[in-house]
């Protein structure tokens, strides 16, 4: 498994069409919106190698100025373990 | 509640994330994080990439580096990571990681044309000694030598630099810095007196417009790019200036983006200066206490082979420089108007007046921004130098917002190569070995006799390659490096030089690189988190992290290397007579004990290593040599910056210690405190009250403005090979890619080179997009496809490839032309033709 915490900057005025487009990307969550454009989301992707295709196609939308990568995590083993 | 472990951690990116966003998040399972998480470590630690020194926290699992994170602490990026930081934890683990030795052997002994085999330590070193104690017998300490690193911590590169300039007495070690900071190394010094820049990185907030000269930080330095991004979008009036010679990522929020024809960067940047002083803008008052103004010698070459045809037609010789007046620089400069600069840049006359008026107008605080389309110059020192000119003649310098700031493309080009003085003519501290009262300064240091160290430099990079081929340069070793895919002209001088039959090779690199590869003997290496380390920024700060994890197999760290290695020299077969009559005590002791075992490297004894929360972290090389290696190699390197009495001044470091509990600190560190601009009183400790600005690298603390004219590229397109070629990177790949081409992310984002060119260029050649294509130079060919969309958008008549793959090796494609002062290569500029494949 792959996990990414990552901050998305848009220009004010395309936030809410930059948010349902990435919305629409597989394994993608908007957890928050900013009043000045910063999205935080994170990206649940099988580990194939396919993250840095999606962080790469958010540059692709109109409106986005910066995508920034925080946090990130990545396990071959314990999958869908409960922890408490 | 039950939440299963993905829920979990994804919780933790959301906040990780909210917290670099500057913002919180409601109602998540916070409390989560407080229990569940205990067996992953977290501790500090910095980027292994390129010079702008991010903070990273380390997750750290049953031995395995399994997560990373943009350090929310760091005030470098504030939690952020570009992609390539942000796939750090994957670096380590690629599937051809070197474990053992690796030996070039027919019929169980060395050869040349042999295959590798797998050898022990003491076997490998056997070999390696063997050679170069012949080379040093026949023919001296010249016919041995060393390529090291930016990206060798900051006590590797010590170890190494002491190692061959004291103890071999061969001056001949260069670091890859050479193809990347060099010209601003050599105007730093010519118009300061003392190393890198006067300004941080706050001036990304301060400044009220950007100029970036070469330099695409959008994709090289993602995370200053997202601070100057923040800046331009949040301050009324910002404005953002981009050049180069094509169009790239930095363009899409420049306000004024100029093309302009490769070299003509020299015209631009005299046209700016003529329009300062015609229209009387510059700042007399500044001028007049704080710069002398000054010519330099012209017609200089560029730096190839003495009996090329340009060498042999070049009328002046080095950088000397001539005092002017002002009017005298003011006549110099009056012939770059604004119509010649248009012609001859092909810039538009408007945008270049926009530039002009911007940096003349004195209520602008301006930082301009430069990498490597400045340094890979062949008149990088010269180009560096016209636009200290410009900022100069305002005034606007060494104050908030005011900076013009050269970056760096490793992470430690300044903390190592250039602080610790790994090039050929440098000791540590901005010292330099012709002359004589700093090469006794470091004998002092170093208890060493007088007359150990050489005055004459060693070999520079470019001409390691010759002298290898040349079968001057014999026995060598190359350390965290991949040179033979980043050096130019592989074909006529990296490669005939490694496998000439008289020379033996050594590689030392964690992945069989092109250039391990090419070697006689290859060296496994611990990287990165493996070992202690540290790496210094290009805004002056020096950051030290913990040995998080054991190096696999037998990988050993440079640092190993290196010690071990000089264990098997006898001093007597290093040095004459002479010498050791000076310092009798030394006799009959090894290279490794005079050197290392001097009662400093070695004063400070093992220590069980602890963060603030008690985790416990081993450190692999002071266990084997019985004290705390990296602790006494910077200390005694701070005998060269920071105890009373040091030749020269302005870079002091605070003590071991104080870095593990820092994020970092910018030198000169005076009382525990850093500095951010250096040079303006109120910020530097150094200047003295009363004086506003001292430039105190230069004995009359006054700046050098610099005439310099422009002149044509070593090698322009002509009718046989009709478009420029500019090399680069891509925001994927780091330099040779030997790293991030192994991280399968980043090699499935950007696989393969391609060739970057203009839709009607394509068409006029029959090209389609994807098609295969040779590109053709006078040295070699490289068989790559046709890009015409995309990041890059060259202009006509120019084509960019990047040089990370090492399955398209541009190298072979460049010319070995470099800045007859720096010695760096211009990878930007020279000829070549588009065929089909």
């Amino acid at each position: 498994m792959s996990i990414t915490g990552l901050v998305i900057h848009a220009t004010p005025d395309h936030t809410a069409a930059v948010q349902s487009s990435i919305e629409a990307c597989k394994g993608v969550e908007v957890h928050k919106v900013t009043d000045d454009g910063r999205m935080v989301v994170t990206i649940d992707n099988p580990d194939d190698g396919a993250a840095a295709d999606t962080f790469e196609s958010f540059k692709d939308i109109k409106g986005v100025l910066s995508t920034s990568l925080v946090y990130t995590h990545f396990e071959d083993h314990g999958e869908g373990e409960h922890v408490s | 509640m039950s939440i299963t472990r993905r829920d979990f951690i994804k919780t933790q990116a959301a906040l990780a994330a909210a917290t670099a966003a500057g913002t919180t998040l409601a109602g998540t399972s916070v409390q989560a994080s407080s229990h569940i998480d205990d067996d992953i470590r977290w501790d500090k630690g910095a980027c292994r990439f390129c010079g702008t020194g991010c903070g990273v926290l380390v997750g750290t699992k049953d031995g395995r580096v399994v997560a990373t994170q943009g350090d929310p602490d760091a005030p470098v990026n504030k939690g952020l990571n570009c992609i390539k930081g942000y796939f750090l934890s994957k670096i380590m683990y690629g599937k051809d990681r070197l474990t053992m030795p690796l030996l070039r052997k027919k019929n169980g002994e060395f050869h040349k044309e042999g295959q590798f085999e797998e050898v022990s330590w003491d076997e490998a070193f056997d070999v390696m000694a063997t050679k170069w104690k012949e080379a040093l017998k026949k023919k001296g300490p010249t016919s041995v030598g060393m390529f090291g690193s930016g990206q060798w911590t900051v006590w590797e590169g010590y170890t190494a630099s002491k190692f061959m300039k004291a103890g071999l007495r061969s001056n001949n070690i260069d670091p890859n810095a050479r193809h990347c900071m060099a010209s601003a190394v050599g105007a730093f010094m010519r118009a300061f007196g003392i190393d890198e820049p006067m300004g941080c990185y706050d001036d990304l907030e301060h400044a009220d417009a950007f100029v970036l000269w070469g330099a695409n930080m959008a994709e090289m330095h993602p995370i200053l790019w997202s601070r100057l991004t923040d800046t331009r979008l949040t301050k009324p009036g910002c404005e953002v200036h981009v050049l180069s010679t094509f169009e790239h990522r930095s363009f899409e929020l420049a306000d004024n983006g100029m093309i302009f024809t490769p070299q003509t960067d020299l015209a631009i940047l005299n046209y700016i200066a003529n329009y300062i002083i015609e229209n009387k803008a510059y700042n007399e008052d500044f001028i007049g206490k704080h710069v002398n103004f000054t010519k330099t010698v012209t017609d200089i070459g560029y730096g190839l082979r003495p009996e090329h045809p340009l060498e042999k037609a070049k009328t002046g010789t080095g950088g000397k420089l001539t005092k002017i007046s002002f009017e005298d620089y003011a006549a110099s400069v009056a012939e770059y108007t604004l119509d010649k600069a248009h012609e001859l840049s092909g810039v538009p006359k408007d945008k270049l007046e926009r530039l002009a008026k911007l940096y003349a107008d004195p209520n602008k605080k301006i930082s301009s921004y430069w990498t490597m389309g400045f340094n890979q110059h062949t008149r990088g020192v010269w180009v560096n130098g016209l636009l200290y000119n410009v900022h100069l003649l305002m005034g606007k310098i060494s104050e908030p917002g005011n900076s013009p700031f050269s970056l760096t493309g490793q992470p430690s080009a300044c903390g190592t190569a250039r602080e610790v003085g790994t090039f050929a003519h440098r000791l540590p501290a901005d010292l330099v070995v012709m002359k004589e009262a700093h090469r006794d300064y470091a004998e002092k240091i170093w208890n060493l006799p007088k007359g150990t160290i050489p005055p004459k430099p060693g070999f520079h990079a470019v001409l390691q390659h010759r002298k290898l081929k040349d079968g001057v340069l014999n026995a060598y070793w190359v350390q965290c490096t991949n040179n033979m895919q980043a050096a130019p002209n592989m074909n006529e001088e990296g490669l005939p030089g490694y496998r000439n039959p008289e020379n033996f090779i050594a590689v030392s690199d964690p992945y069989p690189t092109v250039t391990a590869m090419a070697a006689d003997l290859i060296l496994p290496t611990a990287m990165w988190m493996e070992k202690e380390g540290a790496y210094g920024n290009a805004e002056r700060r020096t950051q030290f992290w913990r040995q998080q994890v054991d190096a696999p197999g037998e990988a050993q760290s440079d640092m190993w290397q290196v010690m071990e290695f000089a264990k098997r020299f006898k001093i007597e077969e290093v040095w004459p007579e002479e010498l050791l009559a000076q310092k009798p005590e030394h006799r009959g002791k090894t290279v490794y004990e005079v050197l290392y075992e001097n009662g400093q490297v070695n004063k400070f004894p093992v220590e069980t290593i602890t963060d603030n929360a008690g985790n416990v972290y081993n450190n692999s090389e002071s266990k084997h040599f019985g004290y705390y290696v990296q602790k006494g190699m910077f200390e005694e390197y701070r005998m060269f910056n920071s105890i009373p009495g040091v030749p020269k001044k302005g870079h002091e470091m605070a003590p071991f210690e104080t870095y593990h509990n820092a994020r970092g600190l910018r030198w000169p560190v005076i009382d525990g405190k850093e500095t951010l601009w250096r040079f303006r009183e109120g910020y530097d400790p150094h200047v003295e009250a009363g004086s506003e600005v001292q430039f105190y690298g230069k004995p009359d603390k006054k700046a050098n403005i610099i005439f310099a004219p422009y002149e044509p590229a070593a090698e322009s397109p002509d009718n046989e090979y009709d478009l420029w070629l500019s090399t680069g990177r891509v925001l994927e790949h780091w330099h040779s890619g030997s790293m991030t081409r192994r991280v399968p992310e980043l090699y499935r984002a950007y696989p393969d080179a391609k060739v970057y060119m203009h839709p009607e260029d394509a068409k006029a050649r029959g090209f389609k997009r994807g098609q295969e294509v040779m590109v053709q130079s006078r040295r070699g060919e490289v068989k790559t496809r046709v890009e015409t969309r995309g990041r890059n958008k060259p202009p006509m008549g120019l084509v960019y490839m990047p040089w990370f793959d090492a399955g398209q090796l541009v190298n072979k494609l460049t010319l070995d032309a470099t800045d007859p002062l720096s010695k760096e290569t211009d990878f930007k500029k020279c000829a070549v033709r588009v065929v089909r494949a």
